[in-house]
């Protein structure tokens, strides 16, 4: 329980499996135990930014996981990348050390499911491979739908490793695939999962609600919304400004600055850390403040909210 | 770790039991202040520099030993009380590889785990178990593997499932319970197994509570005190056998109450398992009585102004009610108006006779 | 033992279609259904599908059948026949369901086992409470308990009826009154809506 949220990794191996994919095996930099993982896991990789500047928090799902073995992303270059695929693409190799986060799941497999139905898009089958392994274990009910560019066809069916009789269909193209049939023929008790261009987990929620899917059973990808735009924080009381990383809390920020300010359970439910506010406009990410009070903008708590104004001004 | 293990102690029928003053200096005293209301009071569970009971994952102490007799007595008399729904078996084994980890890593001289793939060594000094078993091959040990580790871990743990925006009870051992039935309880959501709990509902507490929860990451844990009180050391203070500790409440006089009626801190702890993305629940059950806590000056002042200013709907949930003029009285002469110091610590390095 | 205020007692809201749904089904355990159990300006032609309970043996219902009212023979007909008919169902149906609540929540379960989740059901509890009491003590299940006390008919103490509901075991818990001090026992009252 020291904090074990960072793990030191290594570069085992770095493999092109297609033009614009890479398949990384991430090992423990001093070769022991990782925590394990449940599919739909991710890890948020610190990768350098050209020039020096403050690094890249990407974060990949997770393919497979194991604590002896290590774990394995595959990463996609990314055309609007503003360097961290890139990095990945270009300059990562063997050996590299790289920090991570420790696995995370906010796309999990639904443990009342009848039946999972899988639909991928892109480089959305990353945490398809991942529950199809896991499903196939279990010997539970699934179907995949995966949608590739044409020239990725034969890269996504080495990677699930169809089976005879498995319910595994990889499209050429979005034309090829019917959503609305697919979701209408479903039996009762069904969860969909989806990953993907959000164009494609879009129209997947959509055309399930149209169809009368209630939203428990429909699961799109999701690596939460850590961190922000960086912003200043002025101490009013105190005559301290203070620049809040978008990779830092704003609690973080100012005891960085060695400023005592209380907390608790630092993840904005108790209200311990509560802080006054005087001036600009406070982001809201807590579940302690009532809508009345968010509105008011006088009070935030600064272990989990931000600002949305370039300055925020605490009266402490 | 020093700690020598009672060999020699019940928690039914003749209550031999007793804390050292160790015990009594480490225990882990609920009250901040001088007034008690329910809140959101969880934190995270790190690893306190200092020795005491937030010094490992799951403490371990002197009552180790006896108290694993204690649930094995336990679930032999009533099987049921350990129970886990089939969809939670990936939890079961998260639960056992956490427990194992943990305690091998906080006691190394008392536990040790070795790995080699999925061919697992596993040695429990104090209670003499060395197992060899297959992890994931639930064939390979002598219980099911979530019975198996809490049969070798003091306090209660519920195995929770995360789906639907909120948590569902699927699992657990209730044989040190406060006061309720895991029996009963299984299957519930969070809000609806704390249904019977007073007031903190309108607050609010629940809801913030659970969305903290949620959001609990692996490797980083939380954790909260509650409290109740209990006549004699008993442990199985469950709803089931309610018709045979029940009358020990109409028997505390201003005589007795002072060794006979005990207060009873859970250490709750959370982790987040990663295999089944579960939550573990840890209820880690402390005791100690009013003359063992009494002498530590602060905590008897404070014990008198908390139970005297005590709201009256959670004096009655905690089931204070039929002996709490009699606790006010007796506590009266611990209190001599000084301030107390706010914090749990009992300001003092050695217990006084 | 408290019973205060606090509770987990379900809270029912009167019913109506879900416009976002495929399919509605509404089924009771009688036949009129009380205008209390729909929301203001819904009846029962707001629900095309509708399965009720006649109380004799000479009906032959359709149970896979659309639009019209299918009558069957007791609860436990109709519930055996609901399972088969979720397991032959997609995605997009929602459940009515309203009667007593036993009734309700028996129903409820066959929903949940086959697969549906809570947002795919609308519950409405109707009449006098009459509740399944669950004996913590010796897990005797007392039905038809209209009062705050009941005399468990296993073990034979006189149980509180505790403001604490189990959707899984469709009972309410009932917990020995009078363990602390054997006869004092508190006054006995109807149990409130």
């Amino acid at each position: 329980m020291t904090n074990a949220r960072t793990l030191h990794l290594k570069v085992a191996r770095a493999d092109g499996i297609a033009p614009t994919l890479r398949r990384v095996h991430l090992v423990a930099a001093d070769g022991a135990r990782l925590p394990p993982a449940a599919p739909g896991a991710h890890i948020t990789l610190t990768l350098p930014a050209p020039a020096g500047g403050r690094p890249f928090h990407n974060s990949y799902t997770l393919v497979s996981a194991d604590p002896e073995a290590g774990y394995e992303v595959i990463v996609r270059l990314s055309d609007r990348s503003r360097g961290g695929s890139r990095h990945v693409h270009e300059s990562l190799a063997p050996g590299d050390m790289i920090e991570a986060t420790a696995p995370h799941n906010l796309f999990a497999l639904h443990s009342q499911a009848k039946k999972h139905l899988l639909i991928g898009g892109g480089i959305g089958v990353t945490p398809m491979i991942a529950f199809v392994t896991y499903l196939r274990e279990q010997g539970a009910s699934f179907e995949l739908h995966q949608i590739a560019a044409p020239a990725e066809v034969g890269v996504f069916e080495a990677l699930l490793a169809l089976r005879t009789g498995e319910r595994i269909h990889i499209h050429a193209g979005r034309d090829a695939f019917g959503l609305t049939a697919l979701l209408a023929a479903q039996p009762l008790g069904t969860h969909v999962y989806t990953c993907g261009p959000a164009g494609l987990m879009d129209g997947v929620e959509a055309s399930a609600a149209a169809l009368g899917w209630p939203e428990t059973h429909v699961h799109r990808e999701d690596f939460g919304a850590a961190g922000g735009e960086p912003f200043v924080l002025r101490l009013a009381a105190s005559g301290i400004d203070i620049a809040v990383a978008g990779d830092q809390t704003m609690l973080e920020a100012i005891e960085a600055a060695g400023v005592d300010t209380p907390s608790l359970c630092r993840g904005g439910a108790c209200g311990v850390c509560m802080l006054p506010v005087s001036e600009g406009t406070p982001e809201h990410r807590d579940h302690y403040l009532s809508e009345a009070e968010r509105g008011a903008g006088c009070l935030v708590m600064p272990c989990v909210s931000r600002s949305r104004s370039a300055t925020l001004v605490l009266d402490i | 770790m020093a700690t020598r293990f009672k060999s020699d102690e019940t928690f039914r029928d003749d209550y031999r039991y007793g804390n050292s003053d160790e015990g009594v200096l480490r225990f882990p005293f609920p009250f901040v202040e001088d007034s008690y209301m329910y809140s959101v009071n969880m934190e995270p569970h790190t690893r306190s520099a200092a020795p005491g009971v937030f010094a490992a994952a799951f403490d371990v102490d002197e009552h180790y030993v006896t108290e694993c007799a204690e649930r094995a007595r336990a679930l032999a008399l009533e099987p049921g009380r350990c129970m886990v729904l089939p969809h939670m078996r990936d939890a079961e084994w998260d639960t056992l590889e956490l427990i194992m980890e943990s305690l091998a890593l906080d006691y190394p001289d008392q536990f040790a785990l070795e790995r080699h793939g999925l061919d697992w060594t596993w040695t429990n000094r104090p209670l003499g178990i060395h197992q060899s078993f297959r992890f994931g091959d639930a064939t390979t040990l002598p219980h099911p593997p979530f019975e198996y580790i809490v049969r070798q871990a003091q306090g209660d743990f519920t195995l929770q499932d995360q789906r639907d925006g909120t948590l569902y009870i699927d699992g657990g051992v209730a044989t040190t319970p406060a006061d309720w039935s895991l029996a009963f309880d299984v299957g519930m959501t969070f809000h609806e197994w704390h249904g019977p709990v007073p007031l903190a509902h309108q607050a609010g507490v629940f809801d913030r509570a659970l969305q903290y929860l949620m959001r609990i990451r692996y490797g980083e844990p939380a954790r909260r005190l509650n409290w109740t009180m209990t006549v004699h050391p008993r442990l199985d203070t469950s709803p089931e056998n309610y018709p045979l500790w029940g009358p020990d409440r109409a028997g505390l006089t201003a005589e007795n109450i002072g060794s006979q009626l005990f207060l009873r801190v859970e250490l709750q702890s959370l982790f987040r398992l990663p295999r089944s993305n579960a939550l573990l629940f840890g209820i880690r059950t402390y005791l100690a009585s009013l003359d063992d806590l009494t002498r530590v000056p602060k905590w008897g002042r404070r014990l008198h102004r908390v139970m005297r200013d005590l709201h009256p709907d959670i004096a009655g949930y905690k089931g204070l009610t039929r002996y709490h003029d009699v606790l006010v009285a007796h506590l009266a002469q611990f209190d001599d108006g000084e301030p107390t110091t706010p914090g749990i610590a009992s300001d003092i390095a050695v217990l006084p006779a | 033992m408290s019973t205060g205020t606090a509770s987990n007692r379900p809270r029912y809201a009167p019913l109506a279609p879900d416009p976002r749904a495929r399919a509605h089904l509404l089924v009771t355990d009688h036949q009129d259904i009380a205008e209390a159990a729909f929301a203001p300006g819904i009846g029962l032609a707001d629900f095309p599908e509708r399965w009720d309970v006649v109380a004799h043996a000479r009906v032959l219902p359709e149970p896979f059948g659309g639009p019209g009212v299918q009558h069957f023979r007791s609860a436990s007909h109709l519930l055996a026949l609901l399972r088969h008919r979720l397991a032959a169902e997609t995605m997009g149906l929602r459940l009515y369901v309203t009667g007593s609540e036993p009734f309700v929540w028996d129903a409820a379960r066959v929903a949940i086992e086959a697969g549906m989740g809570r947002e795919e059901m609308r519950l409405f509890a109707t009449g006098k409470p009459v509740r399944r009491v669950s004996c913590v003590h010796c897990r005797t299940i007392n039905p038809g308990v209209t009062t705050t006390l009941v005399t468990c008919a296993g073990c034979g103490v006189v149980l509180t009826v505790r403001d604490h509901f189990s959707r899984v075991h469709n009972a309410w818990m009932g917990v020995q009154c009078d363990a602390e001090v054997p006869g004092e026992v508190p006054a006995i009252e109807d149990l409130s809506a």
